[in-house]
């Protein structure tokens, strides 16, 4: 297992290098003088040399991605346009509000979406069958933000029943220990914190599960149906096993295999909705941070946080080809 | 044809796709000579409910929703298809030379696919999209970008898998020059599934661009643009929410739409898919 990690990651580096290619050739596509361009109309003569100073503008590109690369292994992302702090303790601070309700979602989704895409399997061609697909053709196509604001509207400004946004109402004073608001609420004494915290994930949580549930439900719909035509499934069934047995120990199990690998893929497209859905729900997370680098045309902020998204994704694709290796014997089999 | 239209009539869902894409049509073409200027001020009407002078409502600058609306699916069509025909373009022409020719250029293309494709595609947009400075334009360019290792995959597979083919080689031993055969052999060969790859992507370069258009990032004002129009109005959502609204639907249901005859295009041209239709 140890060695397939190792391999696995060695052969993440070539793709990692492009990666930081890309991410670092961004600034440089800024049309004209970067440096001009990211501080706007009215900047002196020396913040301008100040800044080309800080982005090494006068050197030739190679030495620059040099100075760059050896600046990350530091841990040194670059500097806030707008705050003046290190863009990575800026993106520590924001992430683990992203994951919280990412990892919820993720969650919500797997329960939400595999017994769905289970059920339709089995009853194809139902009625619950063309509901599904009706329901989950709809999530793919609804934008983040107007799901988010549609749910807002109804369930915060008009029923009143959810907070409209944040993270924890204002007054209750938490102590920020993991920055997991839910965690740090059921750490501190005060009275209602987790309640609080669990109300403001429930919107946001919904948002982003329902594009995961949405593609799971009808990606295990599909690997349902092709494992239910397999040889050893009609063998099983043909043994005198009852179908349920049949359809919840042979098939089930093979065709959640692939699920992962979705799961894994959508996990990181997910985060990309967890900008819009972010800043329509005032959730402090990196989505939210990116959103207000971009009004701000805080440059390095967009260029750390785009590194961190990508980083975050080869993690996931890692984890999943990992867990694969674990749950499937043929692929541990081959793996050794 | 007459498959198509047997096809259809048992595959509600395409149809209903259809009829949505059909009105949408004919909204953007014959709208635009019914309805007031998108971006005519009046001051005097602000923020007003849908009413029979104004069915969708008008927004902070007393401007028609409907017109804004009906003027913004001319841009949403022209970004859809804009947007996936430059995708195809640049993703179809590196993948198929990838495949085609194999070896060094082969791998290095697809380590940059690759590459490309381990960030979020919204993600990788809106950096793009901030590099190049905020403008509709910059931002169809930028999702185009993320869109096209989609196209270089397909490509690709389409294109080694047709190169071994007999009447290739036949072609090579006739002597045909190398770039004819790509043309003429692989590429015409290789078509049927970049197709699909092209309908099923319309509905997502609309939502990315759209999404661009929310994060201020693409059409700037007074441009109707819906996923703009939706941020311009966020601030007055609670009292007016026709303001977001009704461009928020508008997205949902041109993207609903093409990726209903996207589903269906895929369906058709996989038998085993074709077959379990009901």
């Amino acid at each position: 297992m140890f060695a397939f990690i190792v391999r696995r990651l060695l052969s993440l580096l070539p793709v990692l290098a492009l990666v930081l290619v890309i991410v670092f050739s961004l600034v440089r596509l800024i049309p004209g003088d970067p440096a001009i361009t990211l501080l706007g109309p009215g900047a002196t003569d020396s913040q301008i040399a100040a800044l080309r100073a800080q982005l090494n503008l006068d050197e030739p590109a190679l030495l620059q991605f040099w100075h760059y690369l050896t600046g990350l292994i530091q841990g040194d992302l670059g500097t806030s346009l707008k705050s003046g702090q290190p863009v990575l303790s800026e993106i520590l601070l924001r992430l683990p509000a992203t994951l919280e309700i990412s990892i919820a979602a993720v969650l919500v989704a797997i329960l939400v979406g595999t017994p769905i895409g289970v059920l339709s399997a089995t009853r194809p061609n139902s009625f619950f069958d063309h509901l599904v697909r009706v329901v989950s053709l709809t999530g793919v196509s609804m934008p983040a933000f107007l799901l988010a604001l549609i749910l807002q509207l109804v369930f915060a400004t008009w029923l009143g029943w959810l907070p409209v946004s944040g993270r924890m109402s204002s007054y209750l004073f938490v102590d920020h220990v993991t920055g997991f608001a839910l965690i740090d609420a059921w750490l501190s004494d005060e009275t209602g914190a987790v309640k609080s915290a669990i109300l403001h994930m429930i919107l946001p949580v919904t948002v982003l599960a329902s594009f995961l549930a949405a593609t799971l439900g009808r990606f295990v719909r599909a690997s349902m149906l092709e494992t239910l035509g397999e040889d050893y499934v009609r063998t099983a069934r043909a043994k005198g096993l009852s179908r349920r047995e049949v359809i919840y120990n042979h098939a089930l199990r093979t065709s959640l295999l692939p699920a992962i690998t979705v799961v894994g893929l959508k996990f990181a497209e997910m985060l990309g909705g967890a900008i819009l859905t972010e800043t329509i729900f005032s959730w402090p997370g990196i989505g939210r941070f990116m959103f207000e680098a971009i009004r701000n045309r805080d440059y390095p902020v967009i260029q750390g946080a785009t590194l961190v998204f990508a980083l975050l994704f080869m993690l996931t694709s890692l984890l999943v080809d990992a867990l694969y290796a674990v749950l499937d014997p043929r692929v541990r089999r081959k793996m050794n | 044809m007459i498959d198509l239209i047997y096809f259809l009539k048992r595959n509600t869902l395409a149809a209903v796709g259809v009829g949505i894409l059909a009105l949408f049509l004919v909204a953007v073409i014959v709208g635009p000579f019914l309805v007031q200027s998108p971006i005519a001020i009046d001051m005097g009407a602000k923020l007003q409910a849908p009413s029979p002078r104004h069915w969708f409502g008008t927004d902070n600058f007393g401007r028609d929703m409907l017109s804004r609306i009906i003027h913004g699916g001319r841009y949403t069509l022209a970004i859809g298809i804009l947007v996936v025909g430059i995708a195809f373009v640049i993703g179809v022409f590196f993948g198929i030379v990838a495949g085609f020719t194999g070896g060094i250029l082969d791998m290095v293309t697809m380590r940059i696919v690759d590459a490309m494709l381990s960030f979020p595609a919204l993600v990788l947009a809106i950096a793009l999209a901030a590099a190049f400075g905020p403008s509709l334009e910059n931002a169809m360019i930028a999702v185009a970008i993320t869109l096209a290792p989609q196209f270089a995959r397909v490509a690709r597979s389409q294109a080694l898998s047709v190169s071994s083919l007999l009447y290739v080689d036949a072609a090579n031993a006739l002597g045909l020059p190398r770039r004819q055969i790509l043309i003429r052999y692989v590429l015409i060969n290789s078509i049927g599934p970049l197709l699909v790859q092209a309908s099923l992507n319309v509905g997502s370069a609309i939502l990315q661009t759209a999404s661009l258009g929310f994060l201020g990032l693409g059409a700037q004002p007074p441009m109707p643009e819906w996923g703009a129009d939706v941020s311009a109005n966020l601030a007055f959502v609670r009292s007016s929410p026709w303001t977001a609204l009704g461009p928020g639907f508008a997205i949902f249901l041109a993207v609903l739409s093409f990726n209903l005859i996207g589903d269906a295009m895929a369906d058709w041209f996989n038998p085993r898919r074709r077959s379990q239709i009901g």
